[in-house]
């Protein structure tokens, strides 16, 4: 029978299959006999190319474009970023390029994307980075960007999405973008993140980060950096870029009382929440799982379940309380020509705040297209301030900010300073205030306490 | 669905072994459900966000709050929220508002206009009322769409059968594999694993029925991956649908891989639909003309749907009727080829290819994009037609092709 159609490879959810090749025929390496065909990880794909040219094995694989990109951005590179890209060329554009946080590393990928005119996917750690990044690439291109996460589901030739859904979208539509970009690429060895840059076929990859992953943090079934992207191809450190970028700051914390009301309900949450914790020694025996030790408890024990509703009321009644409103209140009239975020922990409250004063609320539901909006509209003056639940905590740019009113958080010490980084990019000589407002004698005292780091370095 | 966190606290590890503990239909349980479907009622029509407040409520201190919480998503599952039909887009609303913030109840010099005073504003200029305006600043968003429909007609006992279904393809979300061993080949099965995408790889068990392995491409490649524990989980209820089976998943849980095992025995129940007698006109008409020329007992062929599976590696082919002789048992396949994309078409062809039999007889529609050339080096009768095809010929045909 002469009907053997011609070999040809083709995507298949992550991998490489080769179709009307048989079982005696002598392929390299990586592909393996699995379920009566050739297969391999798309991984592969660069450095199978000479030979399925070789073996005239049609290649079905590639999706992507070649693009016309323009740059809308006058900015001009530094030194250090073109020499960081030169070396990100002469690597085969396979690699990782490490700066320190604030040397513009998003410019850079910005810059690769150009080089490369290429369908290109940028993988980004968290759904706040992944609307940033949509918000720079439009800026930069002027043209539709993708986006592809829990939320939103629309896929360009420039498409950002989380190393959460880049999975899904990788074993889809890997084949789509000739180039992939890891943001933040010491997520990648974590055994599910490092699965995706396996499953991609992309030929140029390209990691960013300030702080590459030590080799034990690439070891024990975790994957490899260097494996996945390529090696580092440039690095430049804190030092070799310090100078004065960082605004001067000052931060104010502010006292507030409960109403009598609020008092009374808080102290008798308080007061159940705290016997259970006592009494079990919830802290000395379980450290700094105390809390997800509460939460287990709380399935079977009825004593557990009241104290951590007691604990859950007694949260919500201080990120809500009547003074923290009327200071909320006063902050904006006294800093009626700043630029203002407040932070607070919960979504509803954060709506409560937007609609009493009429100004934007930022929270995980708010779409790629109205964040931008409205950092936008923040950013040229025409929104004051902007209330936000926990999205602006991660190297999110609100550069004309210049006050932030912290209503509510937790004890964590790394939001802390994150907040404060937001307000804390310099802009001409105005200095920077963070107000920090708290109920006195409340766990918000000593929560506030434990998130001040000893010294407080951005 | 179920959320990852509402099925963990139902799943214990024995010795090698993961164990979920299912909902019993007992008084206590009855009555939280009838509860629930009571209460899920009371608020159609109303936003989501009152019906969750509603359901904290009714949790209240209870420690069964996981329970509660899964029966509630069962019962979301199956509803329908929609967005509420809005004369502007809210985005653009809270565009026109915020541009006119910071406000407050009162005025000061630099605020001349209170909150009240600017919604009374932006109100008129949208000839809209306040009370309008308050409603649509936040409809587009999840908190706020309207419970449309409370979906299907749950009493007590089909909810916590339905939520015990939940349970277990909440376990398959940490799955790696499922292997599952079939003692007939109820057809529907296969219609399932490729509704669902997934790979297989089934192979005739020596003692009779099918043994089914199911993973993902990259499967092979990284051993532990959960990737495609979420379609297995979506497959399930298609197991349900054979008379006699088992099913064992290598789940990774609490850093172990443990044997997650279910069989026929059972007691959960499929929601899924077992499918109609015939995909299309085509096959009928011909099972129909079919009886009424050749049917009872004047006829020496009996004809049956869709009853044998031929296997061909990672999938399968189902031809639509099987001839069988009834007195010496020749057996002989029928496809009938009728409308189909292209794509489709040249799939078909492979695998009739692929299957290598000589008593499969294709009934091939004229129609249809396929040059008969293509069909040149099968090993198969194939039968063009112009309209529908004609018995007669279908018959000498079988009874040349019959082995």
């Amino acid at each position: 029978m002469s009907h053997a159609m011609k070999p040809s490879l083709t995507f298949q959810g992550g991998t490489l299959v080769l179709y009307d090749v048989d079982e005696n025929f002598r392929v390299p390496a990586p592909f393996e006999w699995v379920k009566a065909r050739w297969r391999c990880p798309a991984y592969h794909y660069t450095a199978l190319l000479p030979w399925l040219r070789e073996q005239g094995i049609r290649d079905t694989l590639p999706r992507w474009e070649t693009l016309n990109l323009t740059l809308h951005d006058n900015r001009q590179p530094h030194d250090y970023q073109t020499e960081s890209l030169n070396a990100w060329d002469a690597a085969d554009r396979r690699g990782s390029i490490v700066l320190p946080t604030g040397a513009g590393k998003t410019f850079v990928a910005i810059q690769a994307i150009k080089r490369t005119q290429r369908s290109a996917v940028i993988v980004a750690p968290t759904i706040d980075l992944l609307h940033q990044w949509y918000a720079r690439l439009v800026n930069a291109f002027q043209v539709e960007v993708g986006v592809y996460y829990g939320g939103e589901k629309i896929i360009k030739p420039l498409t950002v999405t989380t190393y959460h859904s880049a999975g899904d979208l990788i074993a889809n539509q890997g084949s789509n973008f000739k180039l992939i970009i890891f943001d933040e690429v010491h997520h990648l060895p974590a055994p599910n993140w490092g699965e995706t840059a396996l499953m991609s076929p992309s030929p140029f990859r390209l990691g960013l980060t300030a702080t590459y992953p030590e080799e034990y943090e690439q070891t024990n079934g975790r994957w490899r950096v260097d494996d996945l992207i390529g090696p580092i191809v440039y690095t430049k450190l804190i030092d070799d870029l310090a100078g004065d970028q960082l605004a001067e700051y000052r931060t104010e914390r502010i006292r507030i009382d409960l109403t009598p009301e609020e008092r009374a309900q808080y102290d008798a949450d308080y007061a159940i929440y705290a016997d259970f914790f006592r009494s079990h020694n919830l802290q000395r025996t379980y450290g700094p799982n105390w809390l997800s030790e509460l939460m287990r408890r709380s399935a079977f024990d009825t004593e557990a379940r009241r104290a951590l509703l007691a604990r859950k009321r007694i949260l919500h009644l201080l990120s809500d309380a009547e003074e923290k409103k009327r200071m909320l209140d006063h902050l904006l009239r006294e800093y009626a020509h700043e630029q203002t975020l407040i932070f607070n922990e919960y979504n509803a409250i954060v709506y409560d705040i937007s609609r009493r004063h009429l100004i934007p609320a930022l929270t995980g539901e708010t779409k790629a297209a109205e964040r931008k909006q409205i950092l936008e509209a923040f950013q040229a003056g025409k929104y004051r301030a902007i209330v936000t639940s926990k999205v602006l905590n991660e190297g999110i740019d609100v550069p004309e900010a210049k006050i932030a009113i912290v209503l509510a958080g937790t004890a964590n010490a790394r939001e802390y300073i994150q907040r404060l980084g937001r307000v804390l990019r310099k802009v001409g000589n105005r200095q920077a205030v963070l107000f920090e407002v708290i109920a006195r004698d409340t766990i918000e005292e000593s929560q506030s306490q434990r998130r001040r780091p000893k010294k407080v370095r951005v | 669905m179920l959320t990852g966190e509402l099925v963990r606290p139902r799943l214990h590890p024995r010795s090698g072994k993961l164990h979920v503990t299912m909902l019993k239909s007992k008084p206590q349980a009855l009555e939280t459900a009838a509860d629930l479907i009571a209460l899920f009622g009371q608020h159609a029509g109303q936003p989501q966000h009152i019906w969750d407040e509603a359901l904290e409520d009714y949790e209240g201190e209870r420690t069964d709050y996981t329970i509660i919480r899964g029966l509630a998503k069962v019962l979301e599952d199956a509803a329908t929220f929609v967005p509420l039909e809005t004369p502007i887009a809210p985005p653009e609303l809270r565009e026109i508002l915020f541009e006119r913030g910071p406000v407050f109840a009162t005025t000061d010099l630099f605020h001349p206009l209170t909150q009240q005073n600017t919604l009374e504003t932006v109100a008129s200029e949208l000839s809209l009322s306040i009370s309008q305006i308050e409603t649509l600043l936040f409809a587009d968003h999840p908190a706020e769409y309207i419970l449309a429909d409370v979906g299907a007609d749950w009493t007590p006992a089909d909810l916590i059968a339905r939520y015990n279904l939940e349970l277990a393809r909440g376990v398959l979300y940490w799955s790696s594999e499922m292997r599952i061993d079939l003692r007939d080949s109820y057809k529907d099965f296969w219609r399932y694993l490729k509704l669902f995408k997934l790979m297989f790889w089934a192979f005739v068990n020596p003692d009779g029925g099918y043994h089914v392995t199911l993973d993902g491409p990259i499967s092979p490649f990284v051993k532990s991956t959960t990737r495609y524990g979420r379609q297995f989980a979506a497959f399930l209820p298609a197991l349900f649908l054979c008379e006699q089976w088992q099913m064992d998943a290598d789940v990774h849980f609490s850093q172990k891989v443990l044997n997650y095992h279910l069989d026929s025995k059972t007691p959960l129940t499929s929601h899924f639909k077992r499918s109609g007698a015939f995909d299309s006109h085509m096959e009928a008409d011909f099972a129909a003309e079919f009886e009424a020329k050749f049917g009872n007992e004047r006829g020496e062929w009996a004809l049956t749907r869709e009853d044998e599976i031929l296997l061909l590696g990672d999938t399968v082919m189902i031809p639509d009727f099987a001839l069988t002789h009834k007195e010496d048992g020749r057996r002989a396949l029928i496809e009938i080829i009728g409308f189909w994309h292209p794509d489709y078409l040249r799939r078909k062809i492979e695998k009739i290819r692929a299957a290598n039999r000589r008593n499969l007889i294709l009934l091939v529609y004229e129609g249809v994009n396929l040059t008969r050339d293509r069909l040149q080096d099968t090993p198969n009768e194939v039968l063009y037609f112009p309209k529908k095809p004609v018995l007669k010929d279908v018959m000498d045909a079988v009874e040349r092709a019959a082995e």
